[in-house]
């Protein structure tokens, strides 16, 4: 059944005939039109890369960052619209500290996806308010070890040890599904992590792009860090060996 | 114009994953007259075009102190314009009141990302119709930084939205690699030169229609207009013959009612 | 420190008065002392937290690091202390997080105190303290040295003293310092903080002899372990009437 003229997806609070909620598909669309986001968790820790397209060449590279920190030992990488996102970093943080003023400790990674989960869901069931549109990929270090999570416009969320959304979902999934988690290395996993947005990019459609990088692993000491340039470079440089062999490969 | 059922109010998404009335605030940002903004390693630099309703009326103000390190020029609904510049006032004098430190950039752009956001997700509210070229300096160095109706900020080495404004855009796209290493004097001059180019075929830029700004280490925030502006305009005019036709400089109301 | 007073016993108090179970502090650190010298800042407190007259608990850090160049030394209520500790710690999360290269220098956290402290002061809710904040600019290394009360009181000064030391060490400390910022090696303040923590600890009464200094430089900071002063009670066996 088709979604456009039937009258049922012009609110959040109204069911089609066939049981689904429009609106929240649509806001979804939203969060297929940005750059990939992904998230890996490794044995030591997790990362996160996002393939920032660039809009102007005019812009200050390395702003805008669609990674950013909410404790110390917590981060999101986002993809969608980019002004829902800083909202959600916003209300994460908010819930950070919050958790912080009732017990002096840092909130879990999964209480925290838990959280954000309901706070986006609360914006699916009102007629007055439209979904995010965007997702999350919700990672840290706490007590448990390295957590990642990923939460959809629609505010369900799930526990996943490699995760994409945006653009290149599907291609950075395919990707993803190679890789050997229970022996992969956070220090590894910001390689693959580049070399996946690199071939999630469509250099056919969008020209530039930015990667954001960034780690929390026992090598940080548990806490959000981004990439320092020389591990981007040698990751870039790992990438590109890669894409050079395939080439030589189909000659 | 046409018309889509999708397109009535900021909360609801069309089935492509668009907010039509958020790209509709944006057109009001075109409907302003131009305003550039660039930066060099040392200053950061607002160049602005003023319209007059008419011979008897004044011109309209463009550029806004919001601090002694921060300023601003907008371009569209000047009221939103107002209650923006406002509130970033106060979040200039609450960082000073609280830390003892000018506001950093980065963290006015996060408050006023924040206060606009609100007004595109929740039904029977409407984004700001203004888009915003603000500039500064702090320990960070100078900024230049756009806020456009969809609760979106983006730092820039140099900018420029408004009316006609793709003109100057593309003279700074050619020319902003100079920009880093400019003087002061220099960078004002690269700014009237990105202005000028927004002009109309009859018009010119004169000291009444036009304001300028600067801002950088150890320079607070300084408007020069009028007459100030003479020596910059002469020496823009002798790099170059541009369109000379003298002319009235008003430009006559724009086709909404947007800054009178 | 002088403001500290304990209250009444409830009986004193006129029956018709409230019952008024927060206006003092309950179990109090005594005095913080602080100096510039020719590298940075050096602060000192002794260990202990008393509970009216009766030495409470004997190993309690009152000195507290916020980032890499700023040190907080904190007397009065150490519950009151111990969620003003939670409010920076808060704001240094917050700042972490923003990461835009705008870190919170020393001035800015004491100016934080201070809006802190005194919009509690202005609710009737004051954090019973009296903190001195020290600390040294990253890239200027221009060296900073604060104090500021429960009642939002500020000033900046050479060399600082909390509670008892005001009367007792800041003499002392003011002879040894002022004009000498520049000059004083890290030996010279050394000193200079352990004789007059050790003055406090005969004079005062709710004071400890064990005790912790921090040094901030421009290269960083550094925490002593707690250490115990020397000190000198043969004397007593002399004097009538003194002790048992």
């Amino acid at each position: 059944m088709t979604s456009i003229g039937t009258g049922y997806d012009y609110a959040v609070s109204t069911y089609s005939p066939d049981g689904r909620v429009f609106q929240i598909e649509y806001a979804s669309k939203a969060v297929d039109n940005s750059g990939t986001a992904i998230g890996i968790r490794a044995k030591d820790g997790v990362v996160f890369a996002v393939e920032k397209l660039a809009q102007s060449k005019l812009q200050v590279p390395g702003t805008n960052q669609r990674i950013q920190g909410v404790e110390r030992h917590l981060g999101m990488a986002t993809s969608g619209l980019l002004s829902d996102a800083k909202q959600l970093v916003t209300r994460a943080r908010s819930d950070a500290l919050n958790y912080r003023n009732s017990y002096s400790a840092s909130i879990p990674v999964k209480t925290m996806a838990e959280q954000l989960g309901m706070f986006m869901h609360a914006y699916t069931i009102y007629s007055g308010a439209r979904p995010y549109g965007c997702s999350v990929v919700l990672g840290g270090m706490d007590d448990e070890g390295p957590q990642l999570y990923m939460i959809d416009p629609s505010g369900s969320y799930w526990g996943y040890r490699g995760c994409a959304s945006g653009k290149g979902k599907q291609v950075a999934r395919t990707e993803l599904e190679k890789l050997k988690f229970d022996e992969l290395s956070a220090r590894q996993a910001i390689k693959e992590a580049t070399r996946i947005i690199y071939s999630a990019h469509d250099e056919a459609k969008d020209k530039e792009f930015e990667l954001e990088l960034v780690w929390i692993s026992a090598e940080t000491n548990g806490r959000f860090e981004r990439v320092s340039k020389e591990m981007v470079a040698e990751a870039e440089a790992y990438t590109q060996a890669l894409l050079n062999a395939e080439m030589d490969d189909d000659e | 114009m046409f018309r889509n059922q999708y397109d009535n109010d900021a909360s609801t998404w069309s089935p492509q994953g668009r907010l039509h009335q958020v790209e509709y605030a944006m057109e009001a940002v075109k409907q302003g007259s131009a305003v550039v903004g660039l930066r060099s390693n040392t200053h950061a630099v607002l160049v602005a075009l003023k319209r007059s309703p008419g011979k008897l009326a004044s011109y309209q103000q463009k550029l806004y102190r919001v601090d002694d390190h921060i300023g601003v020029a907008i371009s569209g609904l000047t009221s939103d314009a107002r209650v923006l510049s406002n509130f970033m006032r106060s979040e200039a004098m609450r960082s000073k009141m609280l830390y003892d430190r000018p506001l950093p950039l980065f963290r006015l752009s996060s408050a006023l990302v924040a206060k606009a956001q609100a007004n595109i997700q929740e039904y029977g509210r409407r984004p700001y119709g203004v888009g915003l070229l603000y500039i500064g300096h702090d320990e960070t160095g100078p900024h230049v930084y756009e806020f456009s109706p969809s609760a979106n900020t983006f730092e820039y080495f140099a900018m420029a939205i408004g009316s006609r404004s793709q003109s100057a855009r593309t003279y700074l796209e050619r020319t902003f690699d100079a920009f880093s290493d400019a003087a002061l004097d220099d960078l004002i001059k690269h700014g009237l030169r990105a202005l000028r180019d927004t002009l109309q075929q009859d018009k010119q830029l004169d000291t009444l229609n036009c304001s300028v700004a600067y801002v950088g280490k150890d320079q607070a925030y300084t408007m020069v207009e009028g007459e100030d502006l003479r020596p910059f305009l002469d020496a823009l005019d002798s790099d170059h013959s541009g369109n000379a036709a003298p002319s009235s400089s008003s430009q006559g109301p724009a086709p909404m009612e947007t800054e009178a | 420190m002088a403001s500290i007073k304990l209250k009444l016993p409830q009986a004193a108090q006129n029956a018709q008065e409230p019952i008024t179970h927060s206006d003092g502090p309950i179990v109090t650190g005594t005095s913080v002392l602080g100096i510039k010298y020719k590298d940075g800042i050096m602060v000192a407190a002794d260990c202990l937290a008393s509970y009216g007259s009766l030495a409470r608990f004997r190993d309690v850090n009152r000195l507290q690091a916020f980032g890499e160049r700023t040190i907080i030394g904190a007397s009065g209520d150490i519950g009151d202390f111990q969620y003003v500790q939670d409010e920076l710690e808060k704001l240094m999360i917050k700042d972490f997080c923003l990461a835009d290269g705008h870190e919170l220098a020393t001035p800015h956290v004491y100016s934080y105190l201070h809006r802190l402290l005194y919009s509690r002061r202005s609710e009737m809710k004051p954090l019973w303290n009296s903190y001195v904040v020290g600390g040294v600019h990253s890239s200027s290394s221009q060296r900073f040295l604060g104090y500021v009360d429960l009642l939002g009181t500020t000033y900046q000064s050479s060399t600082i003293a909390t509670g008892f030391g005001a009367h007792l060490a800041q003499p002392l400390l003011r002879k040894a310092v002022e004009g000498r910022e520049d000059t004083l090696t890290e030996e010279e303040a050394v000193k200079i903080l352990d004789d007059c923590m050790r003055v406090l600890f005969y004079r005062d009464a709710r004071s400890l002899n064990r005790i912790r200094r921090a040094k901030v430089t421009k290269d960083g900071m550094e925490v002593t372990d707690p250490y115990s002063l020397e000190t000198e009670w043969a004397f007593a066996e002399h004097i009538v009437g003194y002790g048992a």
